[in-house]
């Protein structure tokens, strides 16, 4: 027996990956507190956010607790009361000095949460640039930041953009892990919308601490795909969500321009 | 250890020599009378005495004759069946030759008993399929893929959409062990899972082990998918094609020296990305997206005693963007064999194989040049004896020497990159292994396999080991040159079958296995990926291990037209691997610190019932199934359901042949949804809604149902040599949106609000196919 085939296939393929809302019964979970550090030297006020988790069909984002009494210790003894000013948030008035270490304590009722952060001194960018990128048709935007990554030592970069004055939102954390020592170049757009020409963007740099750049590297991790999604990982003890960090900061200023 | 299992190689030889005499032997091959292909697991039945034995995968077949005078019926699944008087008193060989019945479909009555295997043999948890049995049953895009009719089995979870991975009796998918003539393949899927490596074309058959595995595998603790490729025509030329939307295959085989020697090759390649050619757009005109099978293999029969093949896998997947990024990965696979007949009662199979599994990722933008580069390879030197000490009793016995090697991804960049580059350690490892087993019917009513598999892996330097505190933070390291071996993990593997038959349509059986497993899979994504990373077991990844057991009822009805059997089976997995949150899993010299130990179990029922013969056919399985883990830091070490933990799974497949020329087939399957983390709470961080998640899987994604519809039209007239014919596809007829993804986010216009949304892939997919042959 002696075959030849041809085999011709047609394919008539309706390939429509499809979106769409669905509702999915999800449990109540017992509250926890939510604390939210984010100390610089870019400004002499500072603020400490604490609130509670809600149900997630709840109609508000999260519910403030006002009741918590919050300090901030320096490794030289100095300590920093923090003041209610409403809707979950305390104020104090200081600068944080590079090279030394910060203590967070908040206690509400008889508990108390416990954090520390270690302030880096900050590292100099050398250039600044804007890059164009033609993804299929579409040209957007990004910017970028030169600078030399200091040698030997681990450095952790978290960056924030805010285009056309809008709130400041996180954009991208970085380690020297792959460039220790390099003249490195960090990238930075907004996660959210694609920045076009015309816009005016300002990115703020911080320098923070390696407990800081997990929490943010494990809130980037957490994607669709994400096997088992679990809440950061928090350097505040006693359960407590959120992060303290005491960095040094920097804000760059950018607007996309046609060439 | 060794030299036990070599003097008793030796005495079993000795045995052969001193009482091999006694009774008359014959034994041979079963063949296919147009192809030469060997027949696996075709029955050769001695009609006097009533004596049945089997083929084994390289078609060979040993038989004791009571008398010299006497009538064999030779008899394979698909094929006509041959009754051949034969007179002999001496030690001699036979080769059959069985017809296929092709087309036809008025039924063929079998004389004799022998078709009720399932019900008879000892092996239970255990499935066998020929490609041709299998080609009627509708899949994705009209092609036949082996992968995703194993999935339609009681007891092997789908891995659903989007996956080639399988989930066997709750077992994670790099639990699977899948041999492709004997040689490991790493990574079975194409396309990110769309298709699996397993072009249909260049397949003869497929078995499957969920449980009671014989003595002879070993390396993953839930199951064996043991593939076959075709041998080649070694009577005729033949070219087989294909030409469609998404790929096109073409086969070709023949004899180099006619009934002696042949040789087969067959190719794949899929061309969507041609359509990105027409683009005007440079950079997505030098786009990539692609993937490509070779498969080869050649035979050569030196003579009546020995043979030899030759066989190999190539293939690749291939994803770029414009010059800007490009990504690569691919298995390969080369296996060598020799078949040696040392007499009518003594085969002997030595193979030596290798294979690979690679990737990488080339990055080439402003002011970043570097190329990312992972690759796992095995060198396998393997030595299997069958002995066919009487119709009775059946040894095997075998030697394995494996070495594995894992370059885990480093990353090259050159010189002015603003990127450094990173060289991981290369992880070494090998593992010898000796195994024997005996299949012993001692009586009509009971037959039992039993054996022992002896490993010992060696964890070989170079390399730097470290010790992790409880945190996962190195705190000692110590550094092992090339010739030291690092650590010993030496393990005992019993393996037991028995079936206790109650009458010729019914039996009941039952297993134990243990199964250790050293190379272990780290998947932190849903869908596993060909940048996941291998790591081998160390001084501190212990083995994984599974103890199982199983008991079974197995009947046959209706002159074995129906096949039904339910089976249960509880399953213990020791040395388990998860991960830290957060964990760095890739080129991270402190990895095996970022890892989480623990256990897991299985249990559930599964109910089979399949209807092999007539104008229709098809099977029905259900599986009523439990899969579990637990570790000390997750779930505040609370036992958790394991994603592919499925309650319900049903599968159901029905073929019917309307007439001559028609040819109908349908699907429908059915399960319990994926265990799944999704959040039980919000908070607000740096102005963003998060999600507070409280319990690991401990929610479910939808249940997944799906109808699949297929039809076949051969209108040519037999006995021309011109025959065209029609196949018509329908996936998810009633266009179900089953779940891939659901995620979570704000409400784009009101922050306080959260809404859930989920992402289907496919909908409803017809496909319409033209073949035809000369």
């Amino acid at each position: 027996m002696r075959f030849y085939y041809l085999y011709t296939v047609l394919f008539c393929m309706l390939f429509a990956s499809c979106e769409e809302l669905i509702d999915v019964n999800l449990n109540e979970a017992n509250p926890r507190y939510v604390i939210e550090g984010d100390l610089s030297d870019l400004t002499s006020e500072q603020i400490i956010k604490v609130s509670q988790t809600v149900a997630f069909n709840a109609p508000v984002r999260n519910k403030p607790i006002d009741n918590a009494i919050v300090r901030v210790m320096n490794d030289k003894g100095e300590v920093y009361t923090f003041n209610s000013i409403g809707d979950g948030a305390y104020s104090a008035s200081f600068k944080p000095k590079d090279k030394t270490r910060y203590n967070l304590s908040v206690t509400i009722g008889d508990e108390v949460f416990e954090s520390s952060s270690y302030m880096n001194p900050y590292i100099d960018v050398d250039s600044l640039g804007i890059i164009e990128d033609v993804i299929f048709s579409d040209t957007v935007y990004s910017v970028t930041l030169k600078f030399v990554d200091p040698k030997d030592q681990p450095n952790y970069y978290k960056y924030n953009i805010s285009v056309n004055g809008k709130d400041f939102i996180f954009s991208r954390v970085f380690s020297d892990k792959f460039n220790d020592g390099l003249y490195v170049t960090h990238q930075i757009s907004d996660n959210r919308n694609d920045i076009l020409i015309g816009d005016t963007v300002v990115v703020r740099r911080q320098i923070i601490d390696k407990p800081v750049f997990t929490y943010w590297n494990d809130v980037l991790s957490i994607n669709p795909g994400s096997a088992a999604p679990a809440n950061p990982t928090s350097n505040i003890s006693n359960g407590a969500l959120g992060y303290f960090s005491v960095s040094s900061a920097k804000k760059y200023g950018f607007r996309i321009k046609f060439k | 250890m060794f030299r036990q299992y070599v003097l008793f190689v030796v005495a079993c030889l000795f045995h052969v020599s001193l009482f091999g005499q006694e009774k008359v032997s014959i034994s041979g091959y079963v063949k296919d009378a147009s192809s030469g292909e060997i027949l696996i697991g075709a029955t050769i039945q001695a009609k006097e005495s009533n004596r049945t034995v089997r083929t084994n995968s390289y078609g060979f077949f040993s038989l004791e004759l009571d008398n010299k005078e006497t009538t064999l019926l030779i008899s394979y699944v698909g094929y006509q069946p041959i009754e051949e008087s034969i007179n002999t008193d001496e030690q001699k060989r036979f080769n059959f030759e069985l017809t296929s019945i092709g087309r036809e479909i008025e039924e063929v009555v079998i004389s004799g008993k022998k078709q009720n295997k399932n019900v008879t043999s000892p092996q239970m948890g255990a499935f066998n399929f020929t490609i041709e049995e299998i080609k009627n049953v509708p899949v994705i895009f009209g092609e036949r893929d082996i992968l995703k009719t194993i999935q339609m089995l009681p007891g092997v979870g789908k891995g659903g959409e989007g996956s080639s991975s399988f989930f066997v009796r709750g077992g994670g998918g790099d639990q699977n062990l899948i041999l492709l003539d004997e040689a490991t393949v790493y990574n079975a899927s194409h396309l990110l899972g769309f298709f699996s490596t397993f072009n249909s074309d260049a397949i003869k058959d497929v078995e499957l082990f969920k449980g009671g595995i014989p003595a002879q595998y070993g390396g993953r603790i839930s199951s064996v998918m043991d593939i076959h490729m075709i041998d080649g025509n070694n009577k005729n030329f033949a070219a087989e094609g294909g030409i469609g939307l998404i790929a096109s295959r073409l086969k070709l085989e023949g004899p180099i020296q006619k009934d002696k020697s042949s040789f087969m090759i067959s190719g794949r390649r899929t061309y969507a990305d041609l359509f990105l050619k027409a683009s005007s757009d440079q950079t997505v005109k030098d786009s990539k997206l692609y993937f490509y099978d070779l498969n080869a293999k050649l035979n050569y029969r030196i003579n009546d005693k020995n043979t030899i093949y030759a066989s190999g896998y190539f293939g690749k997947d291939d994803l770029g963007y414009g010059d800007l990024f490009s990504f690569d990965w691919g298995n390969a696979t080369a296996t060598v064999r020799w078949n040696h007949i040392l007499n009518e009662k003594l085969f002997s199979n030595t193979s030596l194989i290798y294979s690979d599994f690679t990737y990488n990722v080339n990055v080439n933008n402003d002011n970043s040049e570097f190329v990312i580069a992972s690759k796992i390879e095995n060198f396998n030197l393997k030595q299997d004896f069958s002995y066919y000490a009487n119709n009775k009793s059946t040894w095997r016995f075998g030697l394995n020497a494996l070495k594995q090697k894992i370059s885990p991804a480093s990353l090259n960049a050159n010189a002015n990159s603003a990127v450094n580059s990173i060289n991981i350690e290369k992880r070494h490892g090998i593992e010898l292994a000796a195994y024997l087993s005996h299949e012993w019917n001692p009586t009509y009513w009971f037959s039992v396999l039993y054996g022992m598999r002896a490993t010992d892996f060696m964890v070989q330097g170079p390399g730097t080991f470290y010790e992790f505190d409880r945190d996962g933070e190195a705190i000692s390291s110590e550094k092992y040159t090339s010739s030291e071996i690092v650590k010993h993990h030496f393990n005992i593997e019993p393996r037991l079958s028995a079936s206790f038959i109650l009458d010729d349509k019914q039996s009941i059986k039952t297993s134990y296995n243990r199964i250790v497993q050293n190379l272990h899979q780290l998947t932190n994504t849903t869908s596993s990926l060909p940048t996941d990373q291998y790591v081998l077991s160390s001084i501190n990844i212990k083995p994984q291990y599974a103890d199982q057991v199983a008991l079974g009822y197995f009947r046959n009805f209706a002159n074995n037209t129906y096949e039904f059997s339910v089976e249960s089976f509880y399953k213990y997995m020791g040395n388990q691997i998860d991960f830290r949150n957060g964990a760095d899993l890739q080129a991270n010299e402190f990895l095996e610190g970022e890892l989480l130990f623990g256990q897991g179990r299985a249990y559930g029922l599964e109910l089979y019932l399949r209807k092999t013969k007539g104008k229709f056919n098809g099977w029905i399985s259900y599986t009523l199934g439990k899969s579990e883990r637990q570790f000390e830091q997750i779930n505040n070490g609370d036992w958790f359901n394991a994603r592919q933990d499925r309650t319900h799974d049903v599968s159901i497949v029905g073929i019917y042949q309307l007439s001559n020329k028609w040819n109908v087939g349908a699907n429908f399957v059915y399960y319990t949804g994926n265990a799944i983390t999704f959040p039980s709470g919000k908070y607000t961080v740096d102005g963003r809604t998060s999600f507070y998640y409280t319990e690991r899987n401990g929610y479910r994604m939808p249940d997944y149902h799906r109808l699949d519809l297929s039809a076949n039209y051969d209108p040519s007239p037999k006995n021309k040599r011109f025959a065209s014919s029609w196949s018509f596809g329908l996936y998810n007829v009633y266009n179900r949106k089953n779940a891939y993804i659901i995620d979570f986010r704000e409400n784009e216009n009101n922050a306080n609000i959260t809404e859930a949304y989920k992402i289907a892939l496919f909908g409803i997919i017809p496909s319409v196919t033209w073949n035809f042959k000369f």
